[in-house]
C-alpha cells in the first residue's frame, strides 16, 4: 500500500502573546506537543482548548499532529491559531 | 467621543487585547492593510475570538475590513458583526451604491446573529478624488453611517502628489469633508498622522483639525493618544462657561421659561447644545447628557 502523503499547515508566530501552531499528518491518532515557556504549568489546560477547537470541527478529528511553540498565548489566542492552523490543513481556510 | 480611534493589526494578539490599556476613545481593529494577503484567515479567526471574549474597556469597538472590491469584505463583516463590533471601517468607498451593498450586508449578519437591526455603525473612508467628490451621497447613502474619514497616503497617491508634515495636500479635502459631515449630519474624523516620533507635529495637526471641526483622529501609536486628548481637552475657563450655561438652561427649562440669560446675554439652543459637550469633552457630562 502506497504510504499517505504528509500535509502540514501553520498558523501564528512567536511574537509575545502568540503562539505557532503546526499540524502535520497522518500520523496514529491524536498527537500534542507543547513547548515553551508555560507548557509545563498550563499542558493541561492547553490540551483541553486545543481538543475542544479540533472537536468543534466535527468528526473528532484524528491523524494529525498538533505541535504549539507557544509564547504566552492566552487561551484565546490559542484556540484561534489551531483553528486557523486546522481549517489550512483542511483546506478550508477561511471558514 | 471618539477623539483617538487607535487602530490595531489584527493578526497580532499583543495589541489586539492590550490596545484598550492606553485608553483611547475608539479602537479599529484592522483586518486590511496591516495584514498581508496570506494572513487574512487566520487573523479573521483571531479577531473573532478576540472580540467575542475579549476585554475593551470603555472603547467603541469598531473593525476596518477589507475593501469591497475583494473577495474578503463579506467574511469580514460576517465575523465582526456577528461577534460584537459595533462599527465597521470600510476603505475606499467612491460611491453610495458600496455604502448600500455594505449596509445589506451588515443587515443579513445582525440577523442571522439576532442583533437588532441598525445597530452596527458604517465608518466611510474616503480615499480618492472621487470618493471625496461623492461624501455627501456617500454619508447620506444609509442610516448607519456615522463617520466620514478623509484618506492619508491612498488619496495623496490620488491626487498624484505626496503627504508633507504640512498637509498642504489634504487642507482642501479636510475643509470640505467637514461642511460635507455637518450638512449630513456624520461625525468627521482625521487621518492618521504617520510621524510618530514626532509629537509637536502631532499637536500642531491635531490643533488644526480641531479648529476645523473634527471629532477627532485615526491614531497609529498609542503614545499619541495623550497628546490629541490634552488638545481637545477644554481649558477651566471654557468648562467655568459651559458650566454655567448648562446649568442655567437646566434652571430655566425647569421653571417653563425659554429663554435663557447668563452674564446679561441671551444663550440660543446650540451655544446650549456647545457648551454640554465641552462638559462631555472634560469628562464631567455622559455622551448621552449632550444630546439631551
Amino acid at each position: 500500500m502506497e504510504p499517505a502523503d504528509l500535509k502540514a499547515a501553520q498558523a501564528g508566530t512567536l511574537e509575545s502573546m502568540d503562539c505557532l501552531v503546526t499540524i502535520t499528518g497522518p500520523v496514529e491518532g491524536r498527537v500534542i506537543e507543547i513547548s515553551g515557556n508555560a507548557a509545563a504549568r498550563f499542558k493541561t489546560a492547553m490540551e483541553r482548548r486545543i481538543n475542544d477547537v479540533l472537536d468543534g470541527f466535527g468528526n473528532s478529528p484524528t491523524d494529525i499532529k498538533v505541535g504549539v511553540q507557544d509564547n504566552g498565548a492566552l487561551d484565546i489566542v490559542l484556540g484561534a491559531r489551531v483553528e486557523a492552523a486546522y481549517a489550512r490543513y483542511i483546506g478550508r481556510a477561511g471558514r | 467621543m471618539r477623539r483617538t480611534m487607535l487602530y490595531l493589526p489584527g493578526n497580532n494578539p499583543n495589541m489586539l487585547l492590550r490596545g484598550h490599556l492606553f485608553e483611547p476613545d475608539g479602537l479599529v481593529i484592522d483586518l486590511e492593510d496591516s495584514v498581508s494577503a496570506g494572513e487574512k484567515d487566520s487573523a479573521r479567526i483571531l479577531v473573532r475570538e478576540v472580540l467575542r471574549r475579549g476585554e475593551f474597556g470603555a472603547c467603541e469597538v469598531t473593525a476596518r475590513i477589507n475593501g469591497t472590491d475583494t473577495e474578503h469584505w463579506r467574511k469580514d463583516v460576517q465575523a465582526v458583526v456577528s461577534c460584537g463590533a459595533s462599527g465597521v471601517r470600510v476603505p475606499k468607498v467612491e460611491s453610495p451604491q458600496t455604502v448600500r451593498d455594505l449596509d445589506e450586508e451588515i443587515s443579513g449578519a445582525e440577523a442571522q446573529a439576532g442583533i437588532p437591526q441598525g445597530s452596527v455603525k458604517i465608518f466611510c473612508l474616503l480615499e480618492t478624488a472621487f470618493g471625496v467628490w461623492n461624501a455627501y451621497d456617500i454619508a447620506k447613502a444609509s442610516p448607519r453611517v456615522t463617520a466620514i474619514i478623509p484618506g492619508g497616503e491612498d488619496l495623496a497617491a490620488d491626487l498624484r502628489t505626496s503627504r508633507s508634515r504640512e498637509g498642504t495636500e489634504l487642507e482642501w479635502v479636510r475643509r470640505m469633508l467637514i461642511v460635507v459631515a455637518r450638512a449630513a449630519g456624520v461625525d468627521a474624523l482625521d487621518t492618521v498622522f504617520p510621524h510618530v516620533s514626532d509629537d509637536d507635529g502631532l499637536r500642531r495637526e491635531a490643533n488644526f483639525v480641531k479648529q476645523l471641526g473634527y471629532d477627532g483622529k485615526s491614531v497609529v501609536h498609542p503614545n499619541q493618544i495623550p497628546i490629541i486628548h490634552e488638545v481637545y481637552a477644554p481649558t477651566e475657563r471654557e468648562i467655568d462657561n459651559a458650566r454655567r450655561i448648562v446649568e442655567a438652561a437646566s434652571a430655566a427649562q425647569a421653571r417653563g421659561l425659554g429663554a435663557v440669560s447668563v452674564d446679561g446675554r441671551m444663550i440660543d439652543a446650540p451655544v446650549i447644545r456647545r457648551a454640554r459637550f465641552t462638559l462631555v469633552r472634560a469628562g464631567l457630562a455622559s455622551d448621552s447628557e449632550s444630546k439631551g
